[in-house]
């Protein structure tokens, strides 16, 4: 259960945010979480509700944006998802296979009002 | 009103681990950060490469535990500098608990610094500890599905050491799709089955921590 741990950094980043906007409410905070990661949504938003109680940010929506894994080949160039987390280039079998997206794990946004 | 401001949950552990990283370079320091699951031997593996290792390598092991120091008494017995760290609730170590633990230890006399992370195949593997190598214990007793169940760690790893073959008479792991798994998440990872009971494989596993070794401190 470390996306209590996360959400820790998440909320460092939004009060540094909202340092200088103290009378403001945040009304969303978006997350984008790669495929690759090992974050879990429903545990995210429940650490959410956990470090938004007593704050500006309680009652505010959390959205998660799941990025799909996907890489690409050094050796022939193929772009594409990869499925169950196979490494290997469906086009030439190839083992080099660089990871382009999957691995992301930021805060996107936010909305205050 | 809307912010942009796509910054990165775990920066903060980021430049922590770079940190490190720059300081184990500085002293020629090979670091090996060794996870897996809650028993799945990372300790009874470690006190068996250290007792091979221990004449030819100098090194120093940090523990990581939730609460308890038990694997530092245990290795501190086969005669390493060992530090304990107690993460008090947390189910990994990270970067800024590292650099704290290194303060005892002399840096400029050890080649080799392993540390054990908290028993856990999900957490650790998130939080870089500015570590050269990522190393997987996986026991078979664990069952052949978790590679898949769990890509990340499998993914990281330089190696996975597959323990407890002593016991394979006594499962259903299937150990040919077990290894497929492995390489079909990471191709290029280096795979070592081993008994940290029996001794079996030790060595091939020790012989490859003796090459990273080498490699980094030339
Ligand atoms: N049969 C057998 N038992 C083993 C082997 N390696 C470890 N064990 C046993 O498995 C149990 C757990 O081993 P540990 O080395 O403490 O496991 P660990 O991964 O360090 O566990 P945590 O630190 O609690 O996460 C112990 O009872 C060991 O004696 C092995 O190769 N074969
Ligand atoms: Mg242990
Ligand atoms: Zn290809």
């Amino acid at each position: 259960m470390h996306e209590l741990a996360l959400m820790a950094g998440v909320f460092d980043i939004v009060k540094k945010y909202t340092a200088e906007l103290p009378d403001k409410k945040v009304t969303r905070v978006t997350l984008v979480v790669g495929e690759l990661t090992n974050a879990v949504p429903e545990a995210l938003e429940s650490s959410f509700q956990v470090y938004a109680k007593g704050t500006n940010v309680e009652g505010a929506e959390l959205i998660v944006r799941r990025i799909p894994l996907t890489a690409l080949c050094v050796e022939c160039r193929w772009e594409g998802k990869v499925e169950e987390y196979t490494f290997i280039c469906p086009k030439c079998s190839g083992l080099g296979l660089e990871i382009k997206t999957g691995r992301e794990l930021y805060v996107e946004s936010m909305e205050v009002e | 009103m809307e912010i942009s401001v796509n910054e990165g949950i775990l920066d903060l552990n980021e430049r922590a681990a770079s940190e490190n990283r720059k300081l184990f370079d500085r002293h020629g320091l090979l670091v090996i950060n060794i996870m897996g699951s809650p028993g799945a031997g990372k300790t009874t593996v470690l006190e068996k490469t250290i007792d091979v290792l221990i004449d030819s390598v100098r090194l120093a092991v940090i523990e990581g535990d939730i609460y308890t120091s038990k694997d530092a008494r245990r290795i501190e017995k086969h005669g390493v500098p060992v530090r304990q760290i107690n993460t008090g609730g947390a189910c990994h170590l990270d970067a800024r608990m590292i650099r704290k633990a290194l303060d005892e230890f002399d840096l400029e006399n050890i080649d080799l610094l392993i540390i054990e992370n908290v028993g856990n195949l999900v957490c650790p593997v998130e939080f870089n500890l500015g570590e050269d190598i990522k190393v997987a214990v996986l026991s078979i007793t664990e069952g052949d599905d978790k590679p898949l169940k769990y890509p990340l760690l499998f993914k990281e790893s330089a190696a996975v050491i597959l323990n407890k073959i002593d016991l394979l008479d006594f499962t259903d792991v299937d150990m040919d799709s077990l290894r497929r798994d492995i390489r079909k998440i990471n191709p290029v990872v280096d795979i070592f089955e081993v008994s940290a009971r029996s001794g079996e494989g030790i060595d091939d596993w020790v012989r490859w921590i003796i090459k990273k070794v080498k490699e980094k401190t030339e």
